[in-house]
């Protein structure tokens, strides 16, 4: 009896606090189909009374969000490859390989991570302009191909794969591009998998670096361009509520899909770190 | 059984090592030792692009850092800032992480997959969703509770409602992480608390917790150091105001910087910054009696 009531007390409270957790998205997205007057009226429903898509068309009208989104994407995806790429090979080097200055240079790694981005981005952002690389996506990725913390957590992961498959496939007579790309890179998806879901994360609500390399508005991407937005129509509540729906629900949608993954892989980290 | 081959290296593999030992020199090179390089001669310098200003100041900026009234005060509210947000996630995170591994609780992926959505959603958007909640004309928490008050506007509740935000973002991660902590520990230890008739806050209190310290550490020491660096929900939010009320150290470094273009400042700042985030870590490893 003790029991069943302490276990509907502790699912209750969870219960709650999850409806504090998801309370503002759903209260968002409410709005976006209201009505202004609705938005700003004395008394608000939580559910609009009248059911509107105007927001989302006027949203677009003003500002090409779609084209945000497009350029987000796109600058994510292609980051998260490469990161994966180089994390994937550097992690194999560092933690297969023998050679002088290893260590030093897996140090210099690990600092990157300790670094606070107010330290070194002053003089990158000084960099990108005496390159001529303002304005130009490669601003935004080139700079960003190697991760420190990917490098560290794949060099951790590759570790612990066994030296033995290694050994075979060299007496089989494959060289190392062969093992690196057809064994280890297989053999480390769960490691792989984890960095992508951060790199992901960080590339796609990336706000100062892409504010500060990228003045075409055709070329933004999505968290500048929702600040914009809100600087330009920050009385039109209506759509800057689909705007930030916008921004927010895709990235909801892809983690709800894989949130088993994601969740393993964000566990994972911190477990073998 | 053959023996294990021996250490000589293959030709691709040597090829490959320097490859990816060049790229990644030239790439740690380029984009992180040169720029603190760039960053600490710039920290003794006036330097400002706009007007092209590269002038040898020596310590003065520093002393301005040290001297500042409001760089002070921006320190102040870091410190409450990052306290309350770390005692809330730590403690939320590992009660309800309790709560969810604890037998009594059915849809445990659920939940967890439920606290952590804020985590993943970008921090630009979900800042612009609480102002919206915060603002006195439209907003739904003053509906909600039946309150008056403005609360990003009024200097005695914009630093309170911030850290509520960043507690709502980031509480999830930290119940991931000790769930993930939880589920790693040796089940015999707990087995035999239970054989020995150890009540459940016994378990916690003596077993379960003292297990979890490496967790625990985990969670703060990221936390110090994202705390200290945390800025897009001021830049969303307040700008810093009212006032003075919700600067973060993080904060000034933006505005000095990319608003003001004050970059020998900013990088003295900012290397200021950068030892206390340090010496934070440090002592949180000697705290937990833990040097790794």
């Amino acid at each position: 009896m003790k029991r069943k009531v302490s276990s509907v007390l502790l699912n209750g409270i969870l219960l709650i606090l999850g409806i504090v957790t998801v309370y503002p998205f759903f209260w968002m997205l409410s709005s976006s189909f209201k009505q202004n007057k609705e938005i700003m009226a004395l008394h608000q429903k939580f559910l609009p009374q009248e059911f509107i898509l105007s927001n989302y068309e006027s949203m677009n009208a003003h500002f090409n969000f779609l084209r945000f989104f497009a350029n987000s994407l796109f600058i994510t995806v292609v980051v998260t490859l490469l990161v994966i790429y180089t994390s994937t090979l550097c992690g194999f080097v560092l933690s297969k390989y023998k050679f002088k200055g290893r260590e030093f240079l897996f140090s210099v790694v690990l600092s990157t991570m300790m670094i606070p981005w107010c330290v070194t981005i002053i003089p990158k952002y000084s960099m990108i302009q005496s390159f001529g690389w303002m304005n130009s996506y490669k601003a935004l990725i080139i700079p960003a191909m190697f991760s420190g913390f990917g490098i560290f957590m794949m060099k951790q992961h590759i570790a612990s794969l066994p030296d033995e498959i290694l050994e075979a496939a060299r007496i089989d007579g494959a060289n190392e591009f062969y093992i690196f790309h057809r064994i280890i890179m297989p053999m480390a998806k769960n490691g792989i998998s984890s960095i992508a879901i951060f790199q992901f994360l960080w590339t796609w609500e990336d706000f100062l670096w892409p504010y500060l390399v990228i003045n075409d508005q055709e070329k933004q991407l999505l968290a500048v361009g929702l600040k914009m937005f809100n600087g330009q129509y920050s009385t039109d509540y209506g759509a800057l509520f689909a705007a930030t729906a916008i921004s927010i629900l895709p990235v909801l949608l892809i983690y709800l899909f894989f949130q088993k993954q994601f969740i393993a892989g964000i566990a994972s980290s911190a477990v073998k770190g | 059984m053959f023996k294990k081959s021996s250490p000589l290296q293959s030709k691709s593999e040597i090829i490959l090592r320097n490859i990816v030992v060049a790229a990644m020199v030239v790439f740690f090179m380029l984009f992180l030792i040169i720029p603190i390089g760039i960053a600490f001669a710039g920290s003794f310098h006036e330097w400002n692009p706009l007007s092209g200003t590269y002038r040898f100041l020596g310590f003065e900026n520093y002393k301005e850092v040290f001297t500042s009234a409001l760089f002070g005060k921006s320190m102040l509210n870091t410190l409450i800032f990052s306290v309350v947000v770390i005692i809330f996630r730590v403690g939320l995170g590992l009660g309800i992480a309790y709560a969810i591994y604890s037998s009594l609780v059915k849809y445990k992926s659920f939940f967890r997959a439920v606290y952590y959505m804020p985590v993943v959603t970008p921090m630009v958007a979900v800042a612009f969703v609480w102002k919206f909640m915060y603002n006195p004309q439209i907003g739904t928490i003053n509906q909600i509770f039946g309150l008056d008050v403005n609360w990003l506007m009024n200097p005695k509740t914009a630093l309170i409602a911030v850290i509520i935000m960043t507690i709502w973002k980031d509480f999830g991660y930290a119940v991931v992480m000790f769930m993930a902590g939880l589920y790693s520990l040796p089940s015999d230890a707990l087995e035999a608390a239970n054989v020995d008739g150890a009540s459940a806050w016994q378990t916690f209190r003596y077993i379960t917790f003292p297990l979890l310290k490496p967790m625990t550490l985990f969670v703060v020491i990221t936390s110090i150091i994202s705390y200290i660096q945390a800025y897009v929900q001021i830049l969303i939010m307040t700008e810093g105001g009212p006032g003075t009320a919700t600067y973060l150290a993080s904060y000034i470094i933006y505005d000095e910087a990319f608003v003001k273009y004050n970059f020998g400042y900013a990088s003295a700042l900012s290397f200021v910054l950068f030892i206390i985030t340090a010496v934070f870590t440090w002592l949180s490893f000697r705290v937990s009696g833990k040097e790794e």
